[in-house]
């Protein structure tokens, strides 16, 4: 036997990297929310330019915030405790280095193209088709430099932060590229392949599970690594890891639809966006129960130690937004909080309360490692805590009170018959000093992550960068000695168990009537059958787990097998029943050449980032913006301008609602026609000129797309353009106003005047 | 407080750990907590009758939001015109004419008593077509309204009024405006 003993060294420097661009994107992600946040309390700090108003900053802040600041933090927390799980370097070096710069490469392009008002007009997907394929590139290198350290793993058995690590890469992958399906128009412009009802929920697949997949499940890992680290303690429970991983993965991709409650989204897939929202509570709060149980017996550290300060207060907010989130999933308080701020309070109670805060309890904790040394100041953290916990809390309280002030002004009727706040104004100006204190909250929440910058600033500057290293036997080779062979891996009773439970539901779901009694029958003689087998056989199925946790291959496999259900059956079916003839009595009527001008202008505004062009089917909505969207309505939309938010009212029925000269108005100063708007000057759309010479590319692409669109030559679009335009500006003149008719200002009125214009085709309205 | 020392033996050392380690880190295997657990089996549950409910079609809790709550505008605003004077405005009656229960109530009150002389599809016959862009008696939505309750008796055409009552006669009106839209009729 060779017992020589061989000393490796970790990759540590790449982590250091990762960490120091945290802090930096981490602080820049915050200072823009501060100031779109200031935007919404006082219009005037959009300063009248168009790159830094509210439409186009605030896909940058979200962006930042999500892939700047977490992608950076949750790369530096996989890699640290990866190579340290699996006993070995990383794979490889260079690919380390590509995708560390790569990715900065990323947000350097985010932030120059998002102010520049190039986008896709699809939140969280807002970059254009050539950053998204470098994008889809890194991250491919991140997935192969991550397997590839797995396979040359010295520990045979995956630990649990390595499960979710696993789900991640492969999840964001599947959705990144689903949603980002494109044909491009120019360099700098393309139409999503989906429109309408798919493209929603495409989008929301994608957008839902970018808050499953990037901003918890990776993070879950980082806590199962550092958590028990830093407490010094075993973690709670291996069977509640199992049972909240699988639960979790599974139930969250179906989640999506509760995004599209009381829309125009097909009635089945948005139960199943509400009822799998609540099924997955209990998964979440697995997470949350094994991350602060893990604390038993070390709960004093809780007082002096400030990355368990971090850690538990993060978890805590982890647990409070799992609950608050099913809570918002249920359609009748979704009726409410939906386009309010509930919903901004709820996803940052999660970013800036677990993600934040587990990122700070993360760097405190690594730092001194990384450059061995101690923090520089205890007492600084601490404060850094108090300051980001007071932020948090007046940051969602006022959210809280916000939405849910709005959201009942907006729906409430008189009992004659009219709507109590029949101005949208009224309801806008009541939450003025809930913005404020947002304003307040997020500064106080940026104050703290200042603190911590300039804490590990002077702690780095104490110490000296050392790499991590490990004493293994020359003999421990690779993992995967053994295949574990087709059946041991699909052919085995939780497997086959479970795949039935998945098939009677399913029947259950969707089949006929008699089919569905048959299958509630077997499904539950499955569940049955299932328990007894799994009582008398024993410890054997945890055996076969146990086994599962050796091969890499295998496991990321079923993990995938596992996520990719239910993204399949949701959007499967709406691509082939939803598609263009399926439109439910009412057809969109296709944009003239000038109106999709104008829509890519309010697109690349980011006018959905206040507007939705979505009515729902209440009363309140029907009185104040007209009948309600039908799903034939967007067919043409590529992408779909739905919106999720309503800083102001909905504009799906605002064509022909006022006249061009008040639209003209209220871009050029809101306020002359709006009194009390808190929307941004558009003073550059009066003298830009509209860009016409796209517009053939365009239409080419929306034909690709399936949009009806006759065969035109350039100048017959340029001149129809143009002769449109001239209607307007025709208009406008005899109003006073002087407006040559290629400006943008007059496509984007000829878009507005057109909204919700569709034409009503009889066919038989069925689900 | 009292300042009693805790005795040492109810430390959860008992605990049995997993035998394997990972980078020293390791593992208990508590069982799951049952209120977890219940709390998972009862959302499945529910998310099994929500779905049963809902989407069973002899069951029947199938709604149409959009039918329901047009039904109730309608109601809403039958009930306020019943109760305030009756006045009714154009934009009131182009927004009606979108309300598809309110045209569809029009739709069964014009053929049972206006298709006779303005044919089935609108397009006159006895009476004049209402579907194309001649309006003889104006073609606002409140003359409509007055052609219909006051009649053109020199024309033929007879007094509704007191026949049909106010609502029918708004959605009969709605359901002629349907045909139309608000930017060709000036």
């Amino acid at each position: 036997m060779n017992n020589d003993k061989r000393t490796i060294v970790f990759d540590d420097d790449i982590v250091r990297k990762f960490l120091i661009v945290t802090i930096v994107w981490g602080i820049v992600g915050m200072l823009a929310g501060v100031l779109i946040a200031s935007q919404l309390a006082f219009w005037k700090m959009n300063f009248n330019i168009p790159w830094t108003s509210f439409g186009r900053l605030r896909p940058l802040h979200t962006n930042a915030a999500i892939f700047a600041f977490v992608g950076n933090m949750m790369f530096a927390g996989i890699y640290y405790s990866t190579q340290r799980l699996c006993k070995t370097r990383l794979a490889s070096d260079f690919l380390s280095r590509v995708h560390f710069w790569g990715w900065q490469l990323i947000i350097v392009f985010a932030a120059i193209s998002l102010p520049l008002g190039l986008t896709r007009g699809k939140e969280y997907a807002e970059l254009i088709w050539p950053i998204n394929i470098m994008v889809a590139v890194i991250w491919v290198i991140f997935g192969i430099n991550f397997f590839w350290t797995l396979a040359i793993r010295r520990e045979k058995t995956l630990y649990v932060a390595l499960w979710f690590y696993i789900a991640t890469i492969l999840v964001i992958g599947m959705l990144y590229i689903v949603n980002h399906l494109q044909i491009p128009t120019s360099l700098l412009h393309g139409y999503p392949i989906f429109g309408g009802v798919q493209d929603a929920l495409v989008q929301w697949w994608y957008g839902h599970n970018a808050v499953a997949f990037f901003l918890t499940t990776p993070i879950l890992g980082i806590m199962y690594y550092f958590m028990p680290k830093a407490a010094e303690r075993p973690v709670y429970s291996y069977r509640l890891s199992i049972v909240h991983f699988w639960s979790l993965v599974f139930i969250y991709i179906w989640a999506g639809p509760h995004h599209l409650l009381n829309t125009a989204l097909p009635p089945w897939l948005q139960s199943l966006g509400m009822v799998f929202s609540l099924m997955l509570w209990a998964p979440s709060w697995g997470g949350m129960l094994n991350g602060l149980l893990t604390l038993r017996g070390a709960w004093d550290k809780l007082r002096t130690d400030p990355v368990i300060k971090f850690f538990v207060a993060g978890i805590t907010f982890y647990g409070m937004a799992t609950f608050e989130g099913p809570l918002l999933a249920i359609k009748s308080v979704n009726a409410l909080s939906h386009y309010t701020d509930w919903t901004i309070g709820h996803v940052h109670s999660g970013t800036l309360g677990w993600n934040g805060f587990m990122a700070a309890g993360m760097i405190y904790w690594l730092v001194p490692r990384l450059w061995n040394t101690k923090l520089y100041s205890i007492k600084l953290a601490d404060f850094h805590f108090w300051l980001g916990m007071i932020g948090i809390l007046f940051y969602v309280a006022s959210m809280w009170v916000s939405g849910i002030t709005q959201g009942l002004m907006l729906n409430a009727v008189s009992t004659d018959g009219v709507l109590k706040n029949p101005n949208f104004l009224d309801t806008l100006n009541s939450i003025r000093p809930m913005m404020h204190l947002r304003l307040l909250g997020g500064v106080l929440y940026l104050l703290g992550f200042i603190l911590l910058a300039y804490n590990i600033l002077r702690t780095v500057r104490t110490g000296k960068a050392v790499n991590g290293t490990i004493e293994v036997l020359e003999e421990e080779g690779h993992a995967d000695e053994v295949a574990l062979g087709f059946w041991n891996i699909f052919l085995n009773p939780p497997v086959m168990y479970s795949l039935l439970i998945i098939i009677f539901t399913m029947m259950f779901g969707v089949g006929p009537d008699t089919l569905k009694m048959f299958a509630l029958v077997m499904l539950i003689f499955t569940l049955i059958t299932g328990y007894l087998h799994m009582e008398l056989s024993g410890s054997s199925w945890g055996e076969w787990y146990d086994r599962l946790l050796n091969h890499a291959m295998p496991f990321t496999i079923l993990t995938f097998l596992a996520a990719a259900i239910g993204g399949s059956i949701q959007i499967i079916p709406t691509l082939v029943m939803h598609n263009k003839n399926h439109i439910e009595g009412y057809r969109q009527i296709p944009y003239t050449p000038l109106e999709l001008a104008g829509r890519d202008i309010y697109i690349r505004e980011g006018c959905y980032n206040c507007h939705s062009q979505m009515i729902r089917p209440f009363v309140s909505e029907l009185m104040r913006y007209g009948a309600y969207s039908r799903i034939g309505e967007s067919i043409y939309d590529h992408p779909f301008q739905w919106g999720s938010k309503r800083t102001g009212p909905d504009l799906h029925r605002v064509g022909s609602k006022y006249p061009n000269s008040w639209h003209y108005k209220h871009m050029e100063d809101p306020r002359s026609v709006s009194v009390g708007s808190n929307m941004p000057n558009y003073g550059w759309l009066i003298t830009d000129q509209t860009d016409l010479r796209s517009l053939e590319t365009k239409l080419k692409v929306m034909i690709q797309l399936g949009v009806p669109y006759p065969k035109r030559t350039m100048d017959e679009i340029k001149s129809e353009a143009l002769a449109q335009g001239q209607l307007i500006s025709d208009s406008l003149k005899k109003e006073g106003i002087i407006v040559e008719p290629d400006r943008e200002i007059v496509a984007v009125i000829s878009y507005l005047q057109q909204l919700g214009k569709s034409e009503k085709v009889d066919q038989p309205i069925k689900e | 407080m009292s300042e009693q020392p805790l005795p040492n033996s109810t430390k959860q050392n008992e605990d049995p750990l997993r035998p394997h380690s990972f980078d020293g880190i390791q593992e208990y295997d508590k069982r799951l907590p049952n209120w977890w657990l219940w709390t998972l089996y009862l959302a499945i549950i529910y998310a099994f009758a929500y779905w049963f409910w809902f989407h069973w079609p002899s069951v029947g809790g199938i709604v149409d939001q959009g039918v329901e709550a047009e039904q109730e505008l309608n109601r809403i605003q039958m009930a306020a015109l019943a109760n305030g004077g009756g006045e009714v405005s154009d934009d009131q009656l182009w927004s009606m004419s979108q309300e598809s229960v309110t045209v569809a109530a029009g739709k069964t009150t014009f053929m049972a008593n206006c298709a006779a002389c303005h044919g089935p599809e609108l397009k006159g016959g006895i009476g004049v077509n209402l579907v194309d862009s001649t309006w003889i008696h104006g073609g606002k939505p409140t003359q409509v309204v007055q052609t219909i309750t006051n009649g053109v008796l020199e024309k033929g055409m007879p007094q509704w009024g007191k026949v049909l009552g106010k609502k029918r006669i708004l959605e009969v009106a709605a359901f002629v405006l349907s045909h139309h839209t608000k930017d060709e009729i000036k």
